[in-house]
């Protein structure tokens, strides 16, 4: 998102994306496979399904983190539009989908996909965001 | 809304949310109580699109009035607050849902409709605005 950037803070929050992006697929990979070989009940289970949400909680305690010490006015109120253009995003889909099911017999969509699509709405706002200020 | 209402961007926040949102929810209500409980609708094909589409409507129109209030609003610090609790409520929302949709798909747990995201999102929201307020008063 922020490539060509020289702000330290924005290579942080940067880092911590691409780390928790890369930490998320071996987790559930990890979670998966330990439910299938060891059939896991009660609060085993319940520890291994919170193990994939960790980096995701993780980088929104970063995004949090970057937002409060982001000296940059304009690059903080541009993350936040496109956050709230995720938001937007993510809950017009989940809701359509969600009642496309009662009413159309739509295919059932999984709640993991939930945070994959805020962040494919998130980069599909940042050069809708950025246009706007060309 | 109530009696400390500060900026006129304030002010428009609640007009719209007045005069275009709750007519919305309304006609959301309507359509679930009337249409799908009492005469047992069960639209298909465009018809089931643009119900799922009015049914959603009020979630997208709360997001576009909360954008022109993030937009108007003069005062850093309102903005603050509304931005934080927004970034609580969806941090919140998919760690909830990432949570759940383990659980299901290890059949663990009981299947969630995923149109509930939006209830639970509006939750941890209001819940994060009243903590936010609670903490700088």
């Amino acid at each position: 998102m922020f490539c060509t950037t020289n702000s330290p803070e924005q290579r942080r929050w940067v880092r911590s994306c691409w780390t928790s992006a890369a930490l998320v697929a071996p987790l559930v990979l990890g979670a998966c496979a330990a439910f299938r070989l060891y059939h896991l009940h009660g609060f085993a289970a319940y520890g291994v399904a919170v193990l994939p949400t960790l980096p995701i909680l993780w980088v929104l305690v970063e995004l949090g983190r970057f937002l409060a010490v982001e000296k940059d006015e304009f690059q903080r109120n541009l993350l936040v539009q496109c956050v709230l253009g995720g938001t937007g995003g993510t809950l017009a889909t989940t809701t359509i989908w969600g009642y496309l099911e009662d009413f159309a017999h739509a295919p059932h969509l999984d709640l993991v996909y939930v945070y994959p699509i805020f962040w494919l709405f998130v980069l599909v706002s940042y050069p809708l965001v950025r246009l706007r200020y060309k | 809304m109530n009696a400390c209402i500060g900026s006129p961007a304030q002010y428009r926040f609640q007009d719209r949310f007045l005069f275009f949102i709750v007519p919305l929810f309304v006609l959301d209500g309507i359509l679930d109580i009337w249409g799908f409980h009492y005469h047992h609708l069960h639209p298909a094909g465009a018809l089931a699109v643009l119900c799922a589409a009015v049914q959603s409507s009020p979630i997208i129109g709360f997001i576009v009035i909360i954008g022109l209030y993030l937009a108007e609003e003069k005062d850093e610090f309102q903005k603050s607050i509304l931005v934080q609790s927004m970034l609580w409520a969806i941090g919140v929302t998919l760690a909830v849902t990432t949570f759940c949709g383990s659980m299901e798909k290890y059949s663990q747990g009981p299947r969630v409709d995923i149109a509930s995201v939006q209830f639970l999102f509006f939750l941890v929201y209001i819940v994060a605005i009243a903590a936010n307020r609670w903490r700088y008063r």
